[in-house]
């Protein structure tokens, strides 16, 4: 066990993690790449600050939940979640020591307590998102097999980490639930750059779409054309 | 179009492979990427990369020196690509060797700090000289495209002086490449060694590197012509272009020709080498059947009787594929000529074997890539080969939508050529670093380790020294606030090392039951002297006095004690009389117990509670631990 925990927390962390910064500093090339290449000099007319402002709102987005299709529960524990999954993993005091390995310098960390808290508000939040996708119909009709299966790949990590953490709570032997964590972990960072979770860079280039996209009247004909066949409408 | 994508793919995997590398190379320094010893240290980039490559890369200066000087016009359309692969040729040369001189950011030294007692030093300037026409030769090709008239008329017209003055000196190097290995006529083979090893090199290069070019340029044909009746050539957007017969007929016949030409050459290399055999006495060496002469046999069978035989028989020498199957054998054997002599020839007197590690092939494969991919970007955008490239500039780029049903974007992604490299590199590149250079290997050197905490302050310990996975848990917080805080650090962590804070246990504790001594003598002997600024050539042997007395023997029992100097950066709980005590380190378990046991049992007296002092209260089943000790009776023995 020692070994494959050796094993996991070496060489495969350090793969797995540079597939993933590789992984994402593609989308980023390739999406300025594609901009500056197909916008060119346009760019500058951009109406940037409008784009700016209309993200900035976005930060607390109290405005924007408005409860017209009764997702304001998915919407919530969503925007909540999405504290949790990026407070936790990069400021916990235990991954602290990672990043030094890694990059040579400290970052600030987070107390014991609040990481605790923090992580159960993010496990709740995991579980909430999946059970709105299994329950509600309206949700589970735009759901595809990788939402559920990227939910699961998320919550495994969060949920192994937490019961390593608290040895009165751990059902199994702290080496198996860490080496879970590990390994559960690594898979996470090679499907970020691969699937959806992708928008981690992504989402800069959604919020810039009025920018971005380019589509020629009838686009979305030709797209379900492609996808369905000729005789498919949208 | 497919065939060429599928040779790029693998060329940039290899490009990517030899990237990381060469940059870990430069980040760990020769020792750790190469299997060299100073007993073998000519390795795969001086004899692969430099002087094959080299010697592959004549037919530069052999056609320039029958258009320009024999002026054979027949050969005038091959002068551009035979520029072309010179270029690439000693470029990619002289860049494998920038990964092969110890200090690369010295490579310049040789222009300036001249030895011309040196063979190297001749090399270095023709070969850099060559590669600097080579790259005036090509420019006006170049400019041809970005429609630089007058810098590419001026270069035209300069353009027989400088191919005779490369003439000039690919002869010069050739031969000086050969006059490297006669400085060695002890260690190398018999069957290589010769007084005329640099005439043998220069007609040798001359012969197989004409043969390499026929081989190119046949592969480069091959690629973008698929082999149907008419020759219809793809061109880039998969409109054919029609190449008549008898243009195809005549390109033929001037390959041949010049494959004549090398045959020719290699005869007369062939006969000099035989002569040669008997002339030195190593002809009986030849059928002795050891290895070295099967290596001997199968050059020159490949390098030149192969060659040599399929040009002269009237029926392979009619066929395209007689022709490239000597182009492929004769350039094999001059390469595999130049490993014998640079490498297999020096086996038997090192009585060692050398094989490249794989960090030494990923270099050397990769530069060769570097070369393939920029010789097919040159190829394909500038009139070298052909002139392709001004039909596929006119013609709008098809954007081609096609959905993959599994991933349901891939395809486009796959058909994009930046979109499918960077989707290699991103998983080339770390696999790479992976198989090369392993990152954060454990050190298993020694067998204990230190405490592991159950969490990230370290505020519980998991102790389990004999690493049998039964660990006790320590309550180090706890114990650190009721022995005073971190002013108490002293009481346990009774020896640190200068300038340290909390050294681990295991830091001088080495092995489980045995002593370990501590004391690093040769470290002393150089610090003292450093510390008490001693002189003289070599200052720490004046350092002997500073720890021990004049007059008698020096021993360990007569030093000094450690604690004389060290009184402020270790922290001993209970300062020895004797000398030595200081020097060792007990066993891990002893330490363990004796700096627990003792206190707790004068704490069980204390605090009226026996309990406090049995095993049972540090080894039990508690969090963390997997199993639950059982052989704590056997362990009691141990205790005092």
């Amino acid at each position: 066990m020692d070994a494959w925990i050796e094993f996991a927390k070496g060489p495969l962390f350090a793969v797995s993690f540079l597939i993933m910064i590789l992984g994402l500093g593609r989308h980023l090339f390739l999406q300025l790449d594609g901009l500056v290449r197909r916008k060119g000099r346009r760019l500058l007319k951009a109406p940037w600050r409008k784009i700016f402002t209309d993200s900035l709102s976005w930060v607390i987005p109290v405005r924007h939940i408005v409860d017209v299709h009764r997702t304001v529960l998915f919407s919530v524990s969503s925007y909540i979640f999405h504290i949790g999954v990026i407070v936790v993993p990069l400021f916990l005091a235990d991954h602290i020591i990672l990043w030094e390995r890694l990059l040579g310098f400290h970052l600030p960390k987070i107390g014991t307590l609040l990481a605790d808290v923090l992580t159960v508000i993010t496990i709740a939040c995991l579980l909430t998102l999946l059970g709105c996708r299994l329950f509600v119909e309206r949700q589970r009709g735009v759901s595809r097999v990788s939402d559920y299966v990227l939910l699961v790949a998320v919550l495994i990590p969060f949920l192994s980490g937490f019961l390593a953490s608290q040895p009165q709570l751990n059902p199994i032997s702290w080496r198996a639930m860490f080496l879970i964590h590990l390994l559960s972990a690594e898979l996470l960072f090679v499907l970020i750059p691969f699937t959806k979770l992708a928008h981690i860079v992504l989402f800069f280039f959604d919020r810039i779409s009025q920018v971005h996209w380019q589509l020629r009247p009838g686009a979305g004909d030709m797209v379900s054309e492609t996808l369905y066949g000729k005789e498919a409408k949208v | 179009m497919d065939r060429t994508r599928r040779i790029k793919d693998i060329l940039w995997l290899l490009t990517f492979f030899g990237i990381v590398a060469m940059v870990f190379r430069f980040y760990y320094g020769l020792g750790a990427t190469t299997n060299l010893t100073d007993n073998l240290p000519w390795g795969v980039w001086k004899i692969l990369n430099m002087v094959a490559g080299a010697a592959l890369a004549t037919s530069g200066f052999t056609v320039g020196f029958m258009v320009y000087v024999l002026k054979l016009e027949k050969y005038r359309p091959l002068l551009k690509p035979v520029v072309l692969v010179a270029f690439l040729g000693y470029g990619s040369s002289l860049f494998a060797l920038l990964f092969d001189i110890g200090l690369p950011y010295r490579f310049w030294h040789p222009f300036v700090m001249w030895n011309e007692h040196s063979f190297l030093f001749e090399v270095f300037w023709c070969v850099s000289f060559y590669f600097l026409v080579t790259f005036l030769e090509l420019t006006p090709t170049v400019l041809e495209r970005f429609g630089l008239k007058k810098v590419q008329h001026f270069l035209h017209k300069l353009s027989p002086g400088i191919v005779i003055f490369g003439i000039t000196l690919s002869s010069m190097h050739h031969t000086s490449l050969g006059s490297l290995f006669l400085v060695t006529p002890q260690r190398l083979h018999p069957l290589w060694y010769s007084p005329r090893i640099p005439l043998l090199f220069i007609l040798s290069a001359i012969g197989g590197g004409l043969l390499m070019f026929i081989a190119i340029k046949m592969f480069y044909d091959y690629l973008q012509c698929s082999r149907k009746p008419g020759y219809t050539c793809s061109s880039v957007n998969g409109n054919p272009i029609k190449k008549s017969d008898s243009d195809q007929k005549e390109d033929f016949l001037r390959l041949r020709g010049l494959a004549t030409i090398a045959a020719w050459v290699l005869g007369i290399y062939l006969c000099i080498k035989i002569i040669d055999l008997f002339w030195t006495g190593a002809f009986s060496s030849l059928f002795s059947w050891t290895w070295e002469s099967f290596l001997y046999l199968s050059e020159l069978l490949f390098a030149t009787m192969l060659p040599i035989f399929l040009l002269i028989h009237p029926r392979t020498r009619k066929t395209q594929s007689g022709l490239a199957v000597a182009a492929v054998s004769g350039a094999f054997g001059l390469a595999l000529n130049r490993l014998n002599v640079g490498i297999f020839g020096y086996f038997r007197d090192a009585g060692a074997i050398y094989f490249p590690s794989l960090a030494e092939w990923a270099i050397s494969l990769g530069v060769i890539s570097m070369a393939g991919l920029a010789f097919f970007f040159l190829a394909e955008n500038f009139s070298i080969f052909d002139e392709r490239w001004k039909t596929r500039h006119s013609q709008p780029l098809q954007l081609s939508i096609g959905f993959d049903k599994l991933s349901m974007v891939w395809k486009s992604v796959l058909l994009s050529g930046v979109d499918r490299v960077s989707l290699m590199a991103i998983f080339i590149i770390p696999i790479a670093w992976w198989t090369m250079y392993p990152p954060f290997q454990p050190d298993s050197s020694l067998p204990i380790h230190p405490p592991k905490a159950l969490d990230a302050e370290r505020h519980v310990l998991l102790i389990d020294g004999n690493q049998d996975g039964v660990a006790t848990t320590f309550a180090h917080f706890e114990h650190q606030e009721r022995l005073g805080g971190k002013e108490s650090c002293v009481k346990c962590h009774h020896l640190t090392v200068p300038g340290d804070h909390a050294t681990p246990c295991s830091r001088c504790h080495i092995y489980m039951s045995e002593e370990t001594n501590i004391f690093d003598h040769t470290y002393h002997l150089k610090a003292v002297a450093k510390a008490e600024e001693l002189t003289g050539i070599h200052p720490e042997n004046n350092s002997c006095n500073s720890c021990h007395a004049p007059d008698v023997a020096r021993s360990g029992t007569t030093a000094k004690n450690c604690l004389q100097c060290h009184d402020e950066d270790m922290h001993p709980v209970d300062a020895p009389e004797e000398r030595l005590a200081l020097m060792t380190a007990t066993g891990y378990m002893h330490a363990m117990h004796k700096n627990c046991i003792n206190c707790h049992r004068e704490k069980a007296e204390e605090v009226q509670n026996n309990e406090l002092g049995d095993c049972i209260t540090c080894h039990r089943k508690q969090p963390g631990s997997i199993k639950f000790p059982t052989l704590l009776a056997k362990n009691h023995l141990h205790l005092n």
